[in-house]
């Protein structure tokens, strides 16, 4: 797939540079490639989880072939290769991780076992399952009982040394560790954020003992109160750094053989980039960074199209993600889960998942007609697929409304089954509750579709924002047939269907900035007695010194880079904090009040007015610092626009059926015979090879210089 | 109204969004620990009766008490407008004691009430004779803290003096006054939402979806009761204690019956109500036996609503410690006569479900039996009055199920969110220093399936002189009330001593060893169930949640699992022997041989003295067509025309079944502390088979000194 126009290599005179992101997903590996013109080509290959790293070389070449080039010519001419891998992901998920020893506190040996009680067992997992009590299995340990060992240490809430470290005893319990197998250690004490003394220490034994041990201190990896979770992330990435560092390290390989001269950059969960020597401090860091590539497109794109505001929705087989972008902002979780019981002190993007994808499973218990969370995945998948599935799913659904044709699913490169949809959803829902084969489906369509709805809402809501001041984006294959349903209700102010929809993580990453962040807790009044403001200022000073120490690593240089400084704050005693910029000059006696102020507003703007309480004592809790470089990838080029009249690409017409037994007859345009300027009046259907866009009666779609499709309702006149 | 399916599903699903919006909030404005990690609050969508139709996922004793509240707030207040809030926390008006601030508001739709919102949340310290108002010391309501029946918001103002009155009563006014308002924005945030809802789709068909939603649960429930077979059980469980310093036991004694579709639940037989503030009210007596019907029968299958209330029906006579009179004293009752009624009710569920092939998966006998609640309130090192609650209490054993281990340090059975807090965090909020806070060995209760572990944590003062703390343990000094079930034993007990004039300071500044209480030196003194005191330098506190109950025999727990247990320290070695019959050699592996020999031993001891016999059955009769389980190891057939016992695993006719009775250190040596592990007022009563010597039964039991004059066969 590519522009009209192809990437040219030879641009008279000029030497061509291009930017690359490559995106490992579950089923497919993406390629996008942008030249330095701002034209862009994509492709994809069936991803290979055995070796990712097969899968990625795979897709290079399918891309390879739109531009007719040879790969090592491209290769050559790369000016940034950025990478999204689910390497991470998996090998946590499966539990295949490097076999971890953990040092803690005397005492406190447990504190991963237990984790925090039934939180260990209950977050990371959909509520209906935590609901479930007698049958929600808590996860296997990353770290076995047998692996963990207190040292004799002890640091008070005030970094005071209350019990000195007992070298002689920690150097036997490593010992015992290094005997054991232990390939990569885990080091995280009480309260070690306050006084690194003691972890630093056991540290050099460690090296001292095994000198091939990848060595993990909590002071370093997450420097933040509260030890379950900062022992979690430390855990993670001892856990995950031999896996991730090994697989970087060949992929970097196998590709400079190619002919690739630049580091690979890898995808973090924050949105940003990092190089492969870092995976010991930030493999946890990669971890869930997939969906995230979304939202660095959406960012993108949306600064290119002028829309500040943006939600974005990702439905594909098995999942509907949810992210917000707010002032071209990303919104940060700062202590996600990263899976069941695990929670990382790592930033992350927002994303929000709830189970509803095409494969959703509808079902019935007689009274109720339930859609998921349960998916038939890939495998058996829906039963229009013909592979054994005789559950009933969201894509049968379309296929019995009419939706989506049986013949062009997938540009016809797969083809559906009508009948076994139509058996499934007669026998699993319509029989049971006595209605209808069409209301069945259309009931399932709609059930589908007001729930995306409704975690839309959630997410913009609870943030504290109007979604009537955004624009939706919707991507994944099968997000655009519900789209306009789904918003309908939210009254968003346009639908954008990215003509990048199907490699828009890719498209992320290839023009993500290049980020590292860095926090250290120091919980302390925010109105305190003299000294305060010098004490801040050296605590920002020491987080800058790191993170310079890291840009020079990475070879950039310090002018292309901005730190911005930010403080999380909380009423004394509150257990959430709230996260404000806080500029260089802002703190200073009346940057204190001010900062005040501002928590006020942004917690007023957040619980409705009159939550906050001027009398109350605030805390700072932790201390941020972010160094960017923003991406140099260019910008897209638009192509002049052609006229409004899309009739030649008309194919057909469709009769399709809403709740109600109405049926509706659409205009079906092959999409990919769409040009720029072409407007599409409702009700008519788009299909593309990878996704079919619904455009209802009182909507209208058109294409922008970009090929992407705007969706929005009340278009004048009419067919 | 025709309402379809489809309409139904796409409401009911927003509402339950809409309600979750004021979890939300409140957890996040809330600067409580009990909020946010314990979970102590919930939030919902009531009709325009009170009645609850959405639930969000806080505390479940909550969920059926709010609807109580409302009602209470509607025959009072008689006259409410648009814009108006009440708040109240008298738990004879249907707060669960003086902590829980019931917030509710009606809502007005058009000019007309459509429904009511609401939710409640724990206060940190509403005032009352005892820091953090769990009041240990009070013998009637008067010692108490005030009850509030007040109009907070009045035409969309909160009222500064209701705020100021509120506060004024607290040790902890900021904290107080935060988590109001994080009622008060709650409610704020979900009218509004409600308000868009009720345009958008119509109020009628918001209202409709509303009241089939509770019918919709009432017929699930019937649905699933009519497939559990009929029947009685009994239990009965123990308080030690309803006050500081006292050592009395009382009873709750509890029947159900399952009849067609519905429980009958009957507390008579209970104590009568004491001086103390442990007694439960009513609806909080309700609220604490619907807990488990909602955790394990509904879970997350049925929706929790007050449809339940339609088919779970709760008897317990006024003036008893389950339906307390006006002015009993109350404000321990959530963790008092209120817990109890849950444990005794989980207990007889788990008997009733035991007997169904179809729901035995559910079976679970206790969990976290006991709230060991600690409040410690101190000055700070910046001179600030600072106290909480501590969260260690949290980290009890769940009880075993029919197919695997109970969960270790499982939290509550309440709610699937109430959190431990992290030892850093509650050292930054109080001036103590935790010593360990660990898994405790050998506190899961022995079964073929063993209970789940608990906790063991001790702390010590820093940067003070002196903390004040308040222990208000709802029971287990002397019984451990942590039910095994079909031959399982109990868990460890819910305690906690305080060691006076230790070594403490040596052994931090040397770094010594700190895990026995020889360790520590100085006099060891095992709390009473309510007691409270100072800490001074020299000082620390230990505490032990309860542990988890066995399912099934230890005698026919898989040699592995024993072997695993005890490799990864949840059993010692010689609780594997003692107690499971595993003789482990020193590498740890398992010596097969000599455990063999050891079982059959303890087999043959069991069945040593028993003149009975258990009988095979005769030729040609066999009533197994017609069994009906009663649990694991027992079913009743017929023969000759009379119902009899059968062994299932020997399958045998017990015409007698065997009775023997041990001291309580047999389940584990965490049992009865003050008592060095055998409490003169409670023995094990173990029901075996005399055919093969399995156990069917090993439950805890009062003693003649125990009962008094009412004595036990």
């Amino acid at each position: 797939m590519s522009f009209e126009e192809p990437i040219r290599f030879k641009d008279g005179e000029r030497i061509v540079r291009v930017f690359i992101g490559v995106d490992t997903g579950g089923t497919f590996t993406d390629v996008v490639l942008l030249d330095d013109r701002g034209r862009l080509t994509f492709d994809k290959a069936l991803s290979t989880p055995e070796d990712p790293s097969r899968g990625v070389s795979a897709a290079l070449q399918n891309c390879m072939e739109g531009v007719e080039r040879p790969l090592s010519e491209v290769l050559g001419r790369v000016e940034q290769f950025c990478h999204g891998t689910t390497v991470g992901t998996n090998a946590l998920i499966q539990q295949r991780g490097a076999r971890v020893g953990l040092v803690t506190t005397r005492g406190f040996e447990d504190v991963i076992i237990v984790g925090r009680g039934p939180m260990g067992r209950n977050l990371g997992i959909p509520v209906s399952q935590a609901m479930d009590f007698i049958h929600t299995e808590r996860p296997r340990p990353l770290v076995p009982k047998e692996l963990i060992r207190g040292v004799v240490e002890r640091v008070g809430v005030d970094g005071r040394i209350v019990t000195p470290l007992h070298e002689e005893s920690a150097r036997a319990a490593l010992e015992e560790l290094a005997e054991r197998g232990v390939e990569s250690l885990a080091i995280c004490l009480l309260w070690s954020f306050r006084n690194e003394t003691h972890e630093r220490r056991l540290g050099e034994m460690a090296r001292q003992i095994n000198s091939r041990w990848i060595v993990n201190l909590s002071c370093e990896v997450s420097p933040l109160l509260g030890e379950f979770e900062r022992s979690m992330t430390t855990v993670v990435n001892a856990f995950l750094s031999p896996v991730m560092s090994r697989y970087t390290a060949r992929l970097q390989e196998n590709l400079a053989q190619e002919g690739l001269t630049r580091p690979v950059q890898i995808m973090k969960c924050s949105g940003g980039l990092t190089l492969p020597e870092q995976m010991k401090r930030e493999a946890a860091a990669t971890v869930n960074s997939g969906p995230v590539g979304g939202l660095v497109a959406a960012r993108q794109l949306g600064k290119i199209l002028g829309f500040d505001n943006v939600i974005t929705t990702d439905m594909g087989g098995t999942s509907f993600d949810v992210g917000v972008i707010y002032r071209g902002q990303f919104e940060q979780e700062h202590t996600p889960f990263i899976s069941q019981g695990v929670p990382v002190q790592i930033p992350a993007v927002r994303v929000v998942t709830i189970g509803a994808g095409g494969g959703s499973i509808a079902w019935s218990d007689g009274r109720r007609l339930h859609v998921g969370p349960q998916s038939a995945g890939a495998q058996p998948g829906p039963a229009c697929y013909g592979h054994g599935g005789t559950e009933p799913t969201v894509t049968d659904a379309l296929v019995v409304l009419g939706f989506l044709d049986p013949d062009y699913f997938f540009g016809g490169r797969k083809r559906l089954n009508p009948v076994a949809a139509r058996e499934a959803i007669t026998e699993k829902v319509a029989r049971p509750l006595g209605l209808s084969l069409m209301e069945a489906a259309a009931g399932i369509y709609e059930i589908v579709t007001a729930k995306m709805s409704d975690l839309i809402r959630k997410v913009t809501v609870e943030s504290g924002y109007d979604p009537r001041e955004f624009v939706l984006f919707a991507y994944g294959g099968a997000g655009p047939a519900h789209c306009a349903l789904f918003s309908r209700p939210l009254g968003v102010r346009q639908i954008v269907v990215p003509y990048t929809a199907s490699v828009f993580s890719a498209f992320g990453v290839a023009t993500s900035d290049i980020l590292y962040t860095y926090a250290k807790s120091e919980p302390t009044p925010l109105e305190e007695q003299p000294g305060t403001i010098e004490h801040f200022e050296r605590l920002f000073q020491d987080l800058e010194e790191r993170a310079w120490a890291d840009v020079s690593y990475a070879g950039l240089s310090r002018d292309q880079v901005i730190l911005t400084r930010k403080i999380d704050l909380r009423y004394e005693g509150q257990m959430h904090e709230m996260t404000l910029e806080c500029s260089r000059e802002a703190i200073d006696s009346a940057g204190i009040a001010r900062l005040r102020e501002a928590f006020e507003s942004v917690y007023e703007g957040k619980y409705g007015q009159g939550t906050s309480r001027k009398e109350s004592p605030i805390e700072i809790i932790t201390f941020r610092l972010e160094a960017l470089r923003p991406t140099c990838a260019p910008e897209l080029k638009p192509e002049a626009l052609g006229p409004e009249d899309p009739s030649p690409a008309l194919k057909s017409e469709r009769r399709a059926t809403l709740r109600g037994e109405r049926e509706i007859v659409c205009r079906v345009y092959d999409g990919e015979r769409l040009w720029p300027g072409a407007r599409v009046l409702g009700p008519a259907l788009i299909e593309r090879r990878d996704t079919t866009l619904f455009v209802p009666e009182t909507f209208s779609a058109r294409l922008d210089g970009y090929r992407n499709i705007c969706l929005s309702e009340s278009h004048p006149g009419g067919p | 109204m025709q309402l379809d399916p489809i309409t139904f599903e796409v409401i009911k699903h927003r509402l339950w969004q809409i309600n979750d919006e004021q979890a939300v909030t409140i957890r996040t404005v809330s600067a409580s620990p009990i909020v946010v990690e314990g979970n102590d609050f919930n939030t919902g969508l009531f009709t325009r009766h009170g009645d609850l139709v959405i639930p969000g996922p806080g505390s479940l004793v909550h969920v059926t008490t709010i609807d109580t509240t409302i009602k209470s707030i509607i025959s009072m207040a008689k006259e409410f407008e648009d814009g108006d809030a009440y708040l109240t926390n008298d738990p004879y008006l249907g707060a669960l004691h003086q902590n829980d601030l019931v917030v509710a508001s009606p809502l007005f739709y058009e000019g007309e009430l459509v429904m009511w919102v609401g939710n409640v949340l724990h206060h940190a310290d509403v005032g009352g004779i005892d820091e953090g108002s769990f009041c240990i010391n009070a013998v009637n309501i008067y010692q108490e803290p005030p009850l509030y029946f007040l109009k907070v918001v009045d035409n969309g103002r909160l009222q500064r003096d209701v705020e100021y009155t509120f506060m004024r009563n607290s040790r902890l006014p900021d904290t107080v006054a935060l988590d109001l308002r994080a009622q008060v924005g709650a409610l704020h945030v979900v009218k509004n939402r409600l308000t868009e809802l009720l345009r958008e789709k119509g109020v009628e068909t918001v209202l409709e979806v509303m009241e089939r939603s509770v019918d919709y649960t009432e017929e699930k429930l019937r649905q699933r009761f009519a497939e559990i077979p009929d029947g009685a059980w009994e239990t009965e469980v123990y308080m030690d204690g309803d006050k500081r310093g006292c050592t009395e036991l009382h009873r709750v004694f509890l029947r159900l019956e399952k009849r067609g579709e519905e429980l009958f639940f009957d507390y008579t037989g209970s104590d009568a109500q004491v001086e103390g503030g442990v007694n439960s009210t009513y609806h909080a007596c309700y609220a604490g036996t619907a807990v488990p019907i909602y955790t394990f029968i509904c879970n997350g299958e049925i929706d929790w609503n007050s449809g339940l209330k339609r088919v779970v029906h709760v008897e317990a006579p006024e003036g008893t410690v389950m339906n307390a009179r006006y002015p009993a004293a109350v404000s321990i009752c959530t963790l008092g006569f209120r817990w109890l009624a849950t444990v005794a009710s989980m207990r007889v569920l788990a008997k009733m479900l035991s007997a169904s092939e179809k729901y035995r998966d559910r079976v679970c006998p206790s969990w976290t039996v006991s709230s060991n609640g600690t409040n410690v309130f101190a000055t700070n090192r910046r001179g600030k009055r600072v106290g909480a609650l501590l969260s260690d209490h949290r980290g009890g054993g769940a009880g075993a199920r029919s197919f695997a281990d109970g969960f270790d340090n499982a939290g509550m059975v309440t709610s699937f969110l109430s959190f431990m807090a992290n030892v850093e965090s509650q050292e930054w909020k109080l001036p103590i220093l935790h010593v360990f806070r660990k898994q405790l060995i050998d506190s899961g209760g022995p079964g073929a399936f063993r209970g789940g572990l608990s906790l063991i944590t001790a702390f010590t003062a820093y940067g003070t002189e002196r903390l004040i703390f308040k222990n208000f343990n709802t029971a287990g000094t002397n019984q451990s009330n942590a039910a095994g079930i079909d031959g399982g034993y109990p868990g460890s007990g819910s305690q906690a001593t305080v060691i006076r004039g230790s070594r403490i300071r040596e052994i931090l500044s040397s770094g010594q060893k700190a895990e026995s209480y020889e360790d520590f030196g100085g006099t060891v003194e095992h709390l009473l169930s309510k007691s409270d005191g100072i800490l001074g330098p020299d000082d620390v506190f230990v505490f032990y949640s309860p542990g988890g109950g066995g399912y099934g025999d230890p005698l026919r727990r898989d040699t592995r699992l024993v072997q695993d247990d005890v490799r990864n320290g949840r059993v010692s070695p010689e609780s594997a022997r003692r107690r499971y019959g595993v003789v482990l050699q020193d590498n740890l592996e398992v010596d097969a041989e000599a455990t063999k020999r050891l079982r059959e031993t303890m087999i043959h001891d069991r069945l040593a003295g028993s003149q009975s016999s258990a009988a095979p059955l005769p030729p040609g009769s066999d009533g197994g067509d017609k069994a009906e389980r009663i649990g694991e190891y027992l079913e009743r057939i017929s023969l000759d025309g009379r119902r009899v016992l059968r062994c299932r695993s020997c399958h045998r006719i017990c015409s007698e079944i065997l009775i023997h009775h041990a001291p309580l250190s047999e389940a584990g040596p965490w049992l009865a502390l003050r008592w060095q592990g055998d409490s003169p007022d409670f023995v094990l009563r173990k029901s075996i088979c005399p055919g093969c010597g399995i156990l069917f039964d090993v439950s805890e039991t009062r003693t003649q000194r125990g009962a008094g004059s009412a004595g036990l066969g």
